[in-house]
């Protein structure tokens, strides 16, 4: 036992560096907690090399989806042979074969120009997580101990790999899930953003909408002419309060009834066919804007309106709406302008043949008054004498002086109507070629309050083939309207059948233009030869002048004006005027 | 026709004028024409029935004008017109004014004459008239105030007694008053006073 102290205290000091060692190597989890496997590795190799006094030691860790593969190799200061950790790899696997569970727990190599003691020892449970092959140059490597220290540091290296590993991997996945969760926070808050944009303008627009709405619902409520609306069947959806004022119906009254209550029965059957045919063909058979037809108030009243009306298809149903105005005002102010405007015409005309008739009659009380005079004074001259010479009583002297005087007013009294002919010149007519039928209308304008007034049938028989006639507008609207005009007043009397005023224009045998003015009238009561007598009338303020001037126009054309009894009753007056052989300018 | 009668034409014309005169004087008619309405004013018309031919057309004042002139002038000579030419309105309104007739040239010399003559009798009726006019109230002029106040209730047909009463005086008075007063107007009796009254009222308007 004596012999064996020393034996025991180095017995004790090796047990004592080993126990070292492995307190060491237990420690290295430590140092390792929250570490990269890369320097897991390399205080694992430091830790080795340093322990067990190795010339190298090398550590391979399995590539594996989504970590590299870590080669790394340590060799010890006093080594001379250096090489790079893939190339020690290369050495390894030439050594010990590519599967881990194959391989000798000791081997022996040569490395560079000495030999080498070799341990291979798998990390994990079947070698799985990689390799770590350590070398010594020792004879006795590796010692029992030091494969104790071996072993424990590779359990331990494996264990701590895989805590690192794990760690790394949950921090991956953490920071995968942070990621994750961050851009999804983005994306909802760009979401979040846009439906709050999309809100907004959905709001702005339903705003927009409800104004425009709303502004179109005062617009139209407030709107003058009736505004109303149907479906394709015809039947109201919709009318606006104008509808009371004018139509008389309450909005709510009419809505669903047919559009056609708000016209009388004639249009009616003309609304519902073209509406039929529009939706039928498409083809509209009226203007669309500003036509004007009549309406008919609830109370049955007819009165004209203007209607514009608009298509509009909503969910795949048509809808049409109208605009009505009512025109009554706008229609009465037109007739009335147009009334007045014919009545000036009339008037006009009126004064015409006034002026020229008071003319006339101031040239005929002249003439009477200038003739007259001498005529009374021969006639008074004859009569006295006629006396004296009855009472046996008339003296030469007396009867000479009668005489003279006679003889002196019978010459100035024919010079007295030498005078008033020299005085009377003819106007010469301004001729132009016209057409006759124009001319006739005219005068049937111009004479239509009377005709209408003293319910005068008028029938016209207008040749539309004539030709133009070389004429003076205003001496042929004062024949024309002179004949019409005795036609008018011929017919006042008639009562037992229709006052008929017949207007003919043709072409007579001889080409001439021929123009016919023929009444059912009271015909001539002073016989046809006198109607061209001057001054001869029938009438209370006629000067007895018309016809005679009317003639004597007439002839001034070239043209000739008779009368002639009309079959059964009244008078055709006719005249004709050459016709012109080419158009004059 | 009275000799004495004077038939006033007035023409412009010389011809006419001449021979009016020509033809009135075959009826032994008197006339005296002038050209104008205003020579016609300027001569002072003698005291003897007369009467205005006239045309209605005459230069300056025309026949119409010049009628009412002598009716605002009080001078009622009784007027035949003559015209040119017939006008019922202007033939109407001188018949209304007073015109005798209204003829138009030339006129049947029978029917002037006619006229002429109806025209010269009116006015001397008229002239009679007036006359007598002229002297009945000469002689009720010379009435005293208290014979007219007598006479004026005589005729409204008050009896003596009644008239003394409202005047307040006898009976007896009334009856000289009134006898008086008779006397002097020549009234032969009662009621040719009333008609002598009547004729002063008609002609000269209030007896007072």
């Amino acid at each position: 036992m004596v012999a064996q102290p020393r034996e025991s205290t180095e017995e004790i000091r090796h047990l004592q560096r080993c126990v070292s060692d492995l307190i060491s190597v237990l420690a290295l989890p430590a140092i390792w907690s929250g570490g990269e496997p890369s320097r897991i590795v390399d205080t694992l190799l430091d830790a080795l090399l340093r322990m067990l006094q190795l010339d190298l030691v090398y550590v391979r860790l399995k590539e594996t989806p989504g970590r590299a593969r870590i080669e790394t190799v340590r060799f010890a200061p006093s080594q001379e042979y250096k090489a790079q950790a893939h190339e020690i790899g290369q050495l390894v696997e030439s050594w010990l074969g590519a599967v881990p569970q194959e391989w000798p727990p000791l081997m022996r190599n040569r490395l560079g120009d000495r030999d080498i003691s070799i341990v291979p020892l798998g990390l994990g449970l079947q070698g799985e997580i990689g390799v770590i092959v350590t070398g010594s140059e020792r004879a006795d490597f590796p010692q029992q101990t030091e494969r104790l220290i071996l072993s424990v540091a590779a359990n331990q290296a494996s264990i701590g790999l895989q805590e690192a590993w794990l760690r790394s991997e949950q921090q991956r996945v953490a920071n995968d899930l942070d990621g994750r969760v961050a851009q999804r926070t983005t994306e909802l808050a760009g979401a979040i953003e846009e439906l709050r944009k999309e809100i907004a303008e959905r709001k702005h627009a339903e705003e927009e909408r409800r104004s425009s709405e709303e502004k179109h619902r005062v617009i139209v409520e407030a709107a003058n002419d009736v505004v109303v609306s149907m479906d394709e069947k015809g039947a109201i959806l919709f009318a606006n309060s104008a509808i009371r004022r004018i139509f008389g119906y309450d909005p709510a009254e009419i809505a669903g009834k047919s559009m056609t209550m708000l016209m009388p029965d004639a249009m009616q059957k003309l609304h519902a066919n073209g509406f039929q045919r529009y939706l039928s063909t498409g083809k509209r058979h009226v203007n669309w804007q500003g036509v004007e037809v009549i309406a008919q108030r609830k109370g049955g009243q007819e009165f004209p309106v203007e209607v514009s009306f608009g298509e509009l298809t909503s969910d795949g149903h048509k809808v049409f709406t109208g605009f009505i105005r009512d025109i009554s005002e706008r229609k009465q102010a037109e007739d009335q302008l147009r009334e007045s405007e014919r009545n000036l015409q009339m008037a006009q005309a009126e004064l015409a043949r006034v002026s020229r008739l008071t003319t006339m009659g101031e040239l005929a009380a002249s003439i009477a008054h200038e003739v007259n005079q001498p005529l009374t004074a021969v006639i008074n001259n004859a009569s006295a004498c006629l006396r004296l010479l009855a009472n046996r009583n008339l003296e030469n002297e007396v009867l000479r002086g009668a005489l003279e005087e006679i003889i002196a007013d019978g010459t100035r009294a024919s010079a007295v109507l030498a005078r008033i002919r020299s005085f009377i010149k003819k106007e010469p007519a301004e001729k132009n070629s016209l057409d006759i039928n124009e001319v006739i209308q005219e005068v049937l304008a111009l004479a239509g309050r009377e005709l209408s007034e003293n319910q005068v049938l008028v029938e016209q028989q207008l040749s539309t083939d004539l030709p133009f006639a070389l004429a003076d507008r205003v001496q042929l609207q004062q024949v024309l309207l002179n004949l019409i005009m005795n036609g008018v007043e011929a017919l006042t009397a008639v009562a037992d059948r229709p006052r008929l005023l017949r207007v003919q224009s043709r072409m007579d045998e001889s080409g001439d233009i021929l123009v016919a003015v023929s009444d059912s009238g009271t015909g001539f009561e002073l016989g046809l030869d006198r109607v061209f007598t001057p001054f001869v009338t029938t009438k209370a303020k006629g000067m007895g002048m018309g016809l005679s001037i009317s003639r004597s126009l007439v002839e001034g054309h070239g043209g000739r004006l008779w009368a002639a009894h009309n079959s059964p009753n009244g008078a055709v007056f006719s005249f004709t005027l050459p016709a012109t052989v080419e158009k004059f300018s | 026709m009275t000799s004495a009668a004077i038939v006033f034409v007035v023409d412009d014309d010389p011809s006419v004028r001449s021979s009016l005169k020509f033809l009135l004087s075959t009826v032994g008619l008197h006339v005296e024409s002038f050209e104008s309405a205003d020579t016609f004013l300027h001569k002072k018309a003698p005291d003897v029935p007369s009467c205005l031919v006239l045309d209605v057309r005459l230069p300056g004042l025309s026949g119409l004008d010049f009628q009412r002139e002598l009716a605002a002038r009080k001078i009622s000579i009784p007027i035949v017109f003559l015209t040119g030419h017939g006008d019922i309105p202007m033939s109407v309104r001188a018949m209304k004014a007073g015109a005798v007739e209204f003829l138009t040239k030339p006129f049947r010399d029978q029917d002037l004459l006619d006229a002429v003559r109806i025209a010269l009798e009116r006015d001397r009726l008229r002239r009679e008239e007036e006359k007598e006019v002229m002297i009945l109230q000469r002689r009720f002029d010379s009435l005293t105030s208290r014979e007219r106040e007598v006479i004026s209730l005589v005729v409204s047909g008050m009896l003596n007694k009644q008239i003394a009463d409202q005047l307040g005086t006898a009976e007896s008075t009334v009856k000289v008053q009134r006898s008086r007063a008779l006397e002097k107007m020549h009234a032969e009796s009662l009621v040719d006073l009333v008609r002598m009254i009547e004729k002063l009222k008609g002609s000269l308007g209030p007896v007072r």
